[in-house]
């Protein structure tokens, strides 16, 4: 016993040692880097970033003054073919007349073992490419020679930015393991940055202040009686702060479905300017805290200024309200004239693009342009309207303020009932039910005297989905009926944009084949345009699939095709967030006639469940009356958003109301 | 994924000619091409004049009505540019339903984008393109283009029919071209459409084709490239980037493509000569020899595509790829061309379509065509096929990307048409062996081999080098007809040898028995469901094709819970068709178990739209019994 002990023992000494020595420096691979044959905590990782480390240092230039230098140095290490696509690199810059950055790659080399021996092979400028991507943007691209599964690359880029006010955002994580990963950001004490960091892994973070000095030196010509030129050089010292951030072994990160951004769940931190103070200058504030970096947008030119433009819409608007004197039916009015007179370019923005008179003039812009002229148009008839900024779902959640945060804008008028926030940017969004890409946590709302305020963005409000069906079972399994389907709020939202996507001909085709190849008839919907009412689909119905016959009895699921047949979540566990976007109620009514000559010999028993902390419940209920059986089926989900802590009883919660929802009634010949 | 002569491909090059006063309202629209319309094309008209071998200038006007959202993607208002073509002018006006003009979008207002695809890394092709916002629907927007190139290799292909959910009301092609160049001209299925040759001589050639109703899209369907009325044309002279070139025959154009295009790119160092000797050591069978080179290219080299100039039809060096280890098809394939000539083992370079979808040269036109290359090793009367892009793919496997279809292969005396491997409907096997139990309480554990081959090898290897997380999203999806699934231990084998992919699989689920009184249900058929659904159609019109049949048997022996007896077993049933044999079989045995055999066996073909329904009857018969279910009753 004690021998196999020591033995073990000393096995694990042999190992520990073994640990990879590394160096992180350029040009420093080791042979126990080359020899890896998998990442030692993800085995499945076809790549891994060994390390990266980036400086972001403001620097001084006695004729550009500060500007912005960054320096990155990567290694990363290939372990299978499908990481081939690590080889290939890109770093985008800025590319206008106003800001036009630099960026080099250089030090870039491919290690390979070669016989237990390190080969490098160096990147070449045929393996380096300078893109234009548009008229700001251009991209430089380098692809590494003589990659192979187990190969090193090794490669250094610099960006240097005029602008010194612009720090790189830096990801710790991406779709691969990050073993080390280091930024550091150094920056005058004129300079305060704001850090905003993110994700469910923090790196550590330290700062220190370095004595720094510059020297300008300049010159001046005398004319006097002696003319001549005198020199002068002035030192001007001032402390450094510089803040380094070290990120060690953070995992891949993977993406999952019904996630709301993989990007909000990066370990991450952006750097925002929030103030410059100069010596013998007074503050400049750019952002600290969300109600001043509110403030400093509302003072952007096309922004605030937008907002109290009136002219260009008055005549017309006098119109649009003329005999209108309830508040709720101007808002409608306002909002769907709006609607209709402006389209949405895809353009997103809380700054105006066009300009909220020239978008009105084409009758396109961007959303800026659109929401800010709806709260023009708004205040302007009377009401309390205020913009509201807001980071769409695919710009993901800002912990921290900072102007970057924001990507979009809708309006809210503020009533004694609470908040109604509008967005006329989509065709089929109502008041407080916004278009699905805004449904993203927190908005901002700005006042006209600058101050702010948060609003919960998430709705409250259920969208129901209810669903009226009676059919009759013939003797032969053949099923006829009737159905009729009614969708609120964000259900009805979707029923329209699925009625738009395709011809009525091809709706119903779709509704009967993926409906168990029911023959539908009598179709008909109500309420397509009218978008405050409830959408009604009403139709009628065959179906020869529905029903089973096995062994001369019938066998059926009283929901038929509208029964939840598969757990939507299948995955073992989750690391992020399920994000349905909105509560909402299935609830169904059905009544059955079963044929004649027939009765029934088993019915599945009621049940009622319900989550904790109310998230959702699912009630069965079903009663048998002679030759009618009548149910009701309700799931409920009460909350837009289930936490990965809940997960576990969400997946069995579904997987209840699946094992009900298939289950049987069996139907005897008497 | 893997492009060959990317630039120039796919799209129609569409230019303006002299500005008409026309009516632009959608009332003069007749109904019949309203009919299933998303738009119409007004007008859609191209004059292509060709004035030597080293110029073409192409004008397009188009006149586009667009009657809804989903009309918009029929706008078309694009055009590529690069070095060796410019254009002298774009230009795009809207007009709203009733003809007034209300946008005009200069060139400067035309967006202009880099025009790589996802697999290219870089190239010097860009695109300018219309980014209007409708204000309403319907609308017209009248589009114009001139375009001026060097290239006359490429003349562009004319589809009288853009696509599916789209009419025409008038569409007019004009070619003028000199004499002396060799133009030829190739129509296809004119047959039914209101088309109507204008003039052709020896130096123009004009259609015209009016009122051509809307198509619907019918699932099933051959490409719409095979389906409607076109126009192929080229150039026995031509002009390629810098290269004059000749296609009087496959022979001419093989020979020009071999000694202008393809002469010396293969020399390859010493140093890699010597290395490559070594490797194959005292090998002679020239097969052997190839396997050992195609596996060195396969671990030395991945795929990257850089298309600048003459870049994208002409390989990148051999020694560059030999240095670099990467490189495109061409490149990829003319370096392990190189170094099968260092053991004296011929091969052979060739042009085709790479895709799913099976499509050949045009064996009957000798032009460029094609967008992909591979590499073809004689054997004896046959060639053994490479592709060099694959890291992954057995020696000489084709897969579903280059199977089955007209090639061309550029030999030294010349180039020569032919067909790639045909994978025989009954060797794309899937075979599948296991066991499963169902407990008291209706829970599922099971253990299933599934060996795969012929051509369903490809759609299953590619699991293999998935991620866990990815892997477990495949197997659920894979039987999601098995609720509550649980994987347990998976291990793989990949035999490239033979090209068999087999997955050893444990799994488990719970409530796969329904329980409802005192009776347990369940489907018998757990592992290996038919789960497509063929859509019911009213009126089909257009064929339909099965590109590739497959065999899959499978036999799974099944332990039924203690306590239990059987209430009902599905009969054993059989389905014999001009589709395919379907058969299932459920055998007995002692100790409460049973052997659940099927075989489903199905015919690759081309079938007219009246067989359409046969088909759909047919598989939905497949569907039915394999969703069979046991009645069992507790004692």
């Amino acid at each position: 016993m004690k021998i196999i002990k020591l033995f073990s023992l000393s096995v694990i000494l042999l190992i520990a040692p073994k640990a990879i020595s590394q160096e992180f420096k350029l040009g420093k691979v080791s042979v126990a880097e080359l020899e890896q044959k998998v990442h030692p905590k993800d085995t499945s990782a076809v790549a891994a970033v060994l390390y990266k480390k980036g400086v972001s240092r403001m620097e001084f230039d006695q004729n550009d003054g500060f500007y912005m230098m960054t320096e990155v140095e990567t290694r990363i290490k290939i372990y299978k073919k499908e990481g081939y696509e690590w080889a290939n690199q890109q770093v985008w810059y800025y590319n206008t007349t106003n800001l036009k950055e630099r960026v080099f790659f250089t030090d870039a080399n491919t290690y390979n073992l070669v016989n237990g021996k390190i080969e490098k092979t160096k990147l070449k400028s045929d393996g380096s490419f300078d893109e234009v991507i548009s008229k700001y943007r251009g991209q430089k691209k380098i692809t590494m020679p003589n990659v192979k599964e187990g190969s090193v690359i090794e490669f250094r880029y610099t960006i240097k930015c005029p602008n010194e006010g612009i720090i790189r955002d830096w990801d710790f994580q991406t779709s691969i393991p990050v073993n080390y990963s280091e930024l550091k950001v150094a920056y005058p004490e004129y300079y305060v940055f704001k850090p905003v960091q993110k994700g469910y892994l923090f790196p550590k973070a330290t700062t220190l202040k370095n004595p720094k000095s510059i020297t300008i030196n300049s010159k001046e010509r005398n004319v006097g009686l002696v003319s001549g030129t005198s020199f002068s050089s002035d030192k001007i010292d001032y402390l450094e702060t510089e803040v380094t951030y070290v990120a060690q072994d953070f995992p891949a990160l993977k993406d999952e479905s019904f996630v709301n951004n993989i990007d909000n769940y990066t370990a991450s931190v952006q750097h925002e300017l929030s103030l410059t103070h100069f010596p013998n200058s007074p503050i400049k504030e750019y952002s600290t805290d969300w109600n001043s970096v509110v403030r400093t947008i509302y003072e952007y030119d096309d922004f605030g200024p937008e907002l109290n433009k009136t002219g260009y819409f008055e005549e017309d608007l006098k119109k649009v309200l003329t005999g209108l004197n309830g508040q709720d039916e101007r808002i409608w009015a306002i909002f769907n004239y709006v609607k209709a007179t402006i389209k949405w370019n895809g353009y997103t923005g809380y700054s105006c693009d066009s300009g909220v008179k020239k978008a009105y003039k084409e009758k396109t812009g961007n959303i800026a342009d659109i929401n800010l002229m709806l709260t023009a148009m708004l205040r302007s008839s009377g009401l309390t309207a205020n913009p509201v900024l807001v980071s769409t779902r695919s710009n993901g959640i800002a912990l921290f303020p900072n102007r970057n945060a924001f990507n979009y804008v809708i309006a809210a008028i503020e009533t004694p009932d609470g908040y109604i926030l509008l967005d006329a940017t989509d065709k089929y969004s109502i008041p407080n039910v916004l278009p699905f890409r805004t449904l993203n946590w927190l908005g901002r709302l700005i006042r006209k005297d600058g101050s702010s305020q948060e609003i919960d963005l998430m709705p409250k409000k259920t969208s129901n989905d209810f669903v009226f069906m009676n059919y009759d079972i013939n003797a032969e399994g053949k099923v006829t009926g009737k159905a009729r389907r009614q969708c609120t709020d964000y259900n009805a939202m979707i029923a329209r944009e699925n009625f738009e996507k395709l011809k009525e001909e091809e709706y119903l085709e779709k509704l009967e084949n993926n409906n168990g190849k029911i023959e539908v008839s009598e179709y008909s919907r109500t309420n397509e345009k009218e978008l405050l009412s409830p959408t009604l689909e009403t139709y009628s119905f065959t179906g020869n699939d529905l029903c089973e016959i096995i062994g001369g009895k019938i066998y059926v699921s009283p929901m038929l095709f509208f029964s939840q047949d598969k757990n939507p979540f299948k995955q073992e566990s989750r690391e992020y967030p399920v994000d349905f976007g909105y509560p909402f109620m299935d609830k169904y009514n059905i009544t059955i006639k079963i044929p004649e000559g027939f009765a029934v010999e088993t019915l599945p028993t009621a049940v009622a469940y319900s989550m904790e902390n109310n998230l959702g419940s699912f009630k069965f209920n079903i009663a048998a009356n002679g030759d009618v059986l009548q149910l009701m089926i309700v799931n409920q989900i009460n909350e837009a958003i289930i936490n990965t802590e809940q997960y576990e009883m969400l997946k069995e919660y579904y997987k209840g109301m699946v094992a009900k929802e298939t289950e049987k009634i069996v139907l005897k010949r008497i | 994924m893997k492009k060959l002569f990317c630039a120039f491909f796919f799209f129609l090059f569409l230019v303006n000619s002299s500005a008409q006063k026309s009516d632009y309202s959608i009332l003069s629209i007749p109904d019949s091409l309203k009919q299933n319309a998303n738009a119409v094309l007004r007008l859609d008209q191209m004059d292509i004049l060709i004035a030597s071998q080293r110029s073409m200038n192409i004008k397009t006007q188009r006149i586009v009505s667009v009657l809804n959202d989903k009309g918009l993607n029929d706008i078309d208002a694009f055009s590529h540019y690069d070095k060796t073509t410019s254009i002298k002018n774009i230009e795009a006006i809207v007009y709203d339903a009733f003809g007034n003009e209300i946008k005009k979008i200069k060139r400067k207002d035309f967006k202009d984008q880099s025009a790589v695809s996802g697999s290219t890394l870089f190239s010097d092709n860009r695109v300018l393109y219309l980014d209007y916002t409708p204000i309403s629907y319907p609308f017209t927007i009248v589009y114009t283009c001139e375009v001026e190139t060097s290239n006359t290799a490429f003349i562009p292909q004319w589809y009288f029919l853009g696509g599916y959910y789209l009419s025409v009301e008038k569409c007019v092609l004009n070619v003028t071209f000199p004499k002396d160049l060799g133009f030829k001209k190739k129509e296809f299925r004119f047959n039914g459409f209101n088309i109507k040759k204008t003039e052709e001589t020896d130096t123009k050639l004009s259609y015209l084709a009016t009122n051509l109703v809307a198509q619907k899209q019918e699932d099933l369907s051959p490409n719409p490239s095979d389906l409607f009325p076109k126009v192929m044309m080229g150039l026995e002279n031509f002009h390629l980037e810098g290269v004059d070139g000749k296609a009087t025959t496959w022979e001419a154009f093989g020979k020009w493509y071999g000694e202008k295009i393809l002469t010396g790119t293969t020399i390859l160092p010493e140093e890699t000569k010597v290395k490559i000797k070594a490797l194959v050591g005292n090998e002679k069978d020239p097969v052997k020899k190839a396997k050992i080179i195609y596996d060195y290219v396969q671990k030395k080299s991945r795929y990257v595509n850089i298309a600048v100039g003459i870049g994208g039809w002409k390989p990148m060096l051999a020694s560059d790829v030999d240095r670099l280890g990467y490189g495109d098809c061409k490149a990829l394939s003319n370096y392990t061309k190189a170094l099968l000539e260092v053991v004296d083992v011929p091969s052979y370079n060739t042009i085709l379509y790479g895709d799913r979808y099976k499509s050949d040269i045009q064996s009957d036109f000798v032009s460029m065509q094609g967008n992909h290359m591979i590499l073809a090793v004689p054997n004896e009367n046959n060639y053994i096929w490479l592709e060099c892009t694959s890291q992954d793919d057995p020696f000489g496997y084709q897969g579903v990307f280059t199977d089955d279809r007209d090639v061309l292969v550029v030999k030294p005396e010349g180039g020569e048409i032919v067909r790639t491997k045909i994978y025989d409907d009954k060797g794309n096997t899937q075979d599948g062996k296991g066991t499963y139990t169902i407990d008291e309480t209706g829970n599922f554990s099971g253990v299933l081999k599934i060996a795969s081959r012929g051509s369903q090898y490809a759609s299953k290897s590619r699991v293999e080098t998935m991620q866990p997380n990815e892997k477990e999203e495949h197997y659920k999806d894979y039987w999601d007809n098995i609720n509550n699934l649980k994987l347990g231990k998976i291990t793989f084998t990949n035999d490239k040898e033979n090209v068999r992919f087999t997955e050893d699989i444990q799994v488990s689920a719970s409530n796969y028995g329904t329980l409802s009184g005192n009776k347990m249900i369940f489907v018998v058929d757990a592992f290996n469901q038919y789960t497509g659904n063929i859509k019911r159609m009213r009126n089909r019109k257009n064929p339909f094709q099965i590109q590739r049949g497959y065999l899959d048997t499978d036999e799974i022996e099944i332990s039924l819970p203690a306590g239990y007896s059987i209430e009902f077993l599905p009969s054993n049933y059989e389905l014999k068709g001009k589709f395919g044999e379907y058969k299932t079989e459920i055998i007995k045995k002692e100790n409460n178990k049973l052997t659940y055999k099927r075989s489903m066996f199905l015919n690759k073909g081309k079938y007219s739209n009246k067989e359409y329904d046969e088909y759909r009857l047919f598989m939905e018969q497949v569907s039915r019994n394999d969703n069979a279910k046991i009645i069992l009753t507790k004692n």
